[in-house]
């Protein structure tokens, strides 16, 4: 670990720090439906698309129709991204490298993952999505996904404010300011800041670049002997690229153009592109903790719902910067071995390189990896799977917490108040009175939902990743074996319910069986941990406010942020931890005496 | 015969989601306030 290094991860928390507030009050004001600066240019574009679209913007909804009308919403762009990839060869537009139809195993995983806010990729993008599929299919997912899940988080937050009311809010409303108001603007001087450092946008074909050294290149042919070709042009993907980039880090969606994702010079040119890319992955989930408590009348509870989420935040990077500047024990040993490497030298000084951007180092790596699965982002600048077993079981971690730690755009706070009000009713048992949160008594009801909430989670991860082990469709995916095979199925379900879409790169996900699996675990993870969330938002909206007392449990303390992280680890701990175990717990102590998979 | 099968099974997971919108409404009644 280096100064130079812990210096970017402290730069990275203080602009953090400085942007959440404006961010989040900006947010409040947007739903609130209150005076924006935006408001003479995107107001007349509102209210063409309700009368376009035939919403009343004034009629509200309960919680059952709240949640209809997203399920609806999000059935019909999930057909629409399938239809699109299924019919990319026949529309002529925008498909300059006449890709063809995508594989209906393949279709359906990518629509369910674009849906869901995953962005699971079991294929690489440049070699198999048009342009077209690229922009109308995937891009616009990336904007509805994220502002369905903001619109949610909002809902959930108006239950906690609002005092005997029996709506949350009109869900069409909340999905159109979020995209109008908080995603297009941004994008749009996000995106040109991504060009001005070198991201490209374009429709052209793809280019062809004569090599300077041509390579000798062997391969197994189609009857599985070796084939040997002089590979002399390299083909460049061309697309539009930037405009896609900057919405999948600003929605949490992760979703590369280009299969190296953010380790691709097209999707992340400069160390500056690195920064704004993992600011913009925090940027709405923690500017939502100012909006939670400017919208429940107590900025407090906002700060010290941050403060929870930063100490888990610290936690991680810390611990994976710490494993990745390790050197691999392994490469140590073959130091003493190699006539060139003199005795203390080391072949990985400054820890493990593999897998990593030379441009990026490692302790980028180590803060963009954290970033990328504390939120439900995703999107990687290193492979995962090169990771040392304990930096690798870091993101594999912070997803299995439940992406809660700022988390996906909206899926994190809502999943963190999930979370707050287990906690208060823990704190309520503690001291033998019915638990209160901001004058709302919890009782059975939104404790057994929220109980529901966090148990669907485990139970379609391990259930799922268990019978992969066992069914040989499972372990054909897996290149490696031992612990680290398993830490390749278990993080792909992890990421898959999580609905993060990062993967450890080494699993080949692109069969029926992952397709399938993945795909219903892709809609399992979201809408049924939507579903009961919206149920505990709807009911505790139509609750009286209790005045404060001498028993209530105040939740803008240090001592309430204490209690709120301990009952995130000891879930997250007592659940997932026999499975990191087996997994890269294991890897470690093998690694330790000398084993590698 | 794919997408037909794909397209069914899309329409049956959320027909199910809405069944379990209105399972999660049917909880409450257990002497909840």
């Amino acid at each position: 670990m280096t100064p130079n290094g812990w210096v970017q991860i402290a730069v990275f928390f203080a602009l953090l720090l400085l942007a959440a507030k404006p961010m989040g009050l900006y947010m409040a004001r947007v739903y609130e439906r209150q005076k924006t600066p935006l408001d003479p240019v995107l107001g007349p574009v509102e209210r063409l698309l309700y009368r376009v679209t035939g919403v009343n913007p004034d009629a509200e909804m309960r919680w059952t129709e709240y949640g209809a009308a997203m399920l609806i919403f999000s059935l019909a762009t999930l057909l629409l991204t399938y239809a699109l990839e299924r019919l990319q060869y026949v529309i002529p537009l925008w498909n300059p490298q006449h890709l063809a139809a995508v594989e209906p195993y393949l279709a359906w995983n990518t629509a369910a993952s674009f849906t869901t806010n995953t962005n699971w990729q079991a294929y690489v993008p440049e070699q198999t999505m048009s342009y077209l599929t690229q922009m109308a299919g995937l891009a616009t997912h990336n904007f509805w996904s994220a502002a369905t899940g903001m619109a949610l988080a909002i809902a959930f937050i108006r239950g906690i404010a609002r005092r005997e009311s029996k709506t949350l809010g009109n869900f069409w409303v909340d999905l159109t300011r979020g995209t109008l108001w908080v995603l297009l603007p941004i994008c749009i001087v996000y995106a040109l800041a991504l060009v001005s450092q070198g991201a490209i946008q374009n429709l052209k074909p793809y280019d062809t670049a004569t090599l300077l050294e041509p390579q000798t290149v062997t391969a197994p042919g189609p009857d599985g002997k070796p084939v040997t070709t002089r590979v002399t042009t390299q083909t460049i993907a061309q697309g539009p690229l930037a405009s896609q980039e900057a919405i999948k880090m600003l929605g949490t969606n992760g979703g590369g153009f280009m299969n190296a994702n953010s380790a691709h010079p097209f999707e992340n040119p400069t160390p500056l592109t690195n920064m704004l890319q993992m600011l913009s992955i925090f940027l709405i989930p923690a500017g939502l903790c100012i909006t939670l408590g400017k919208m429940t009348g107590s900025p407090g509870h906002g700060w010290a719902v941050f403060a929870a989420m930063s100490v888990l935040w610290f936690a991680g990077v810390a611990t994976c910067y710490w494993a990745e500047a390790q050197p691999n024990p392994l490469l140590h040993g073959v130091n003493q071995r190699v006539a060139t490497a003199g005795p203390g030298q080391s072949l990985s000084p400054g820890g493990n390189m593999e897998g990593k951007e030379v441009r990026f180092g490692i302790a980028d790596s180590a803060l963009f990896a954290t970033v990328t699965t504390d939120a439900s982002c995703g999107a990687v600048n290193a492979m995962h799977d090169s990771f040392m077993p304990l930096g690798g079981m870091v993101p594999l971690a912070n997803i299995m917490m439940g992406e809660i730690i700022f988390g996906g755009v909206g899926a994190g706070m809502y999943g963190m108040l999930i979370f707050v009000i287990l906690s208060v009713f823990i704190a309520g048992l503690m001291v033998g009175r019915t638990p209160e949160y901001l004058g709302k008594k919890v009782q059975a009801y939104e404790v057994q939902l929220s109980m529901l909430y966090v148990l669907i989670f485990p139970l379609i991860i391990l259930g799922f990743a268990a019978v992969s082990v066992l069914l040989p469709a499972g372990l054909a995916g897996i290149s490696n074996h031992g612990p680290h095979g398993l830490s390749q199925v278990l993080y792909a379900y992890t990421s898959a319910a999580g609905n993060n879409g990062s993967a450890f790169a080494g699993i080949n996900a692109n069969t029926h069986w992952y397709n399938s699996t993945l795909g219903i675990t892709m809609l399992a993870g979201r809408f049924l941990m939507i579903v009961p969330m919206l149920a505990v938002a709807g009911n505790l909206a139509t609750k009286k406010i209790v005045p404060p007392s001498l028993g209530t449990f105040p939740v803008n303390s240090t001592l309430f942020t204490v209690l709120l992280v301990s009952v995130i680890l000891i879930v997250g701990a007592l659940t997932f931890f026999p499975a990191l175990s087996l997994g890269p717990i294991l890897e470690h102590l093998l690694l330790r005496a000398g084993m590698s998979f | 015969m794919s997408d037909l099968v794909f397209l069914a099974a899309s329409f049956a997971f959320f027909f199910v989601a809405v069944l379990y919108v209105y399972g999660c409404q049917s909880l409450k009644g257990g002497g909840n306030a």
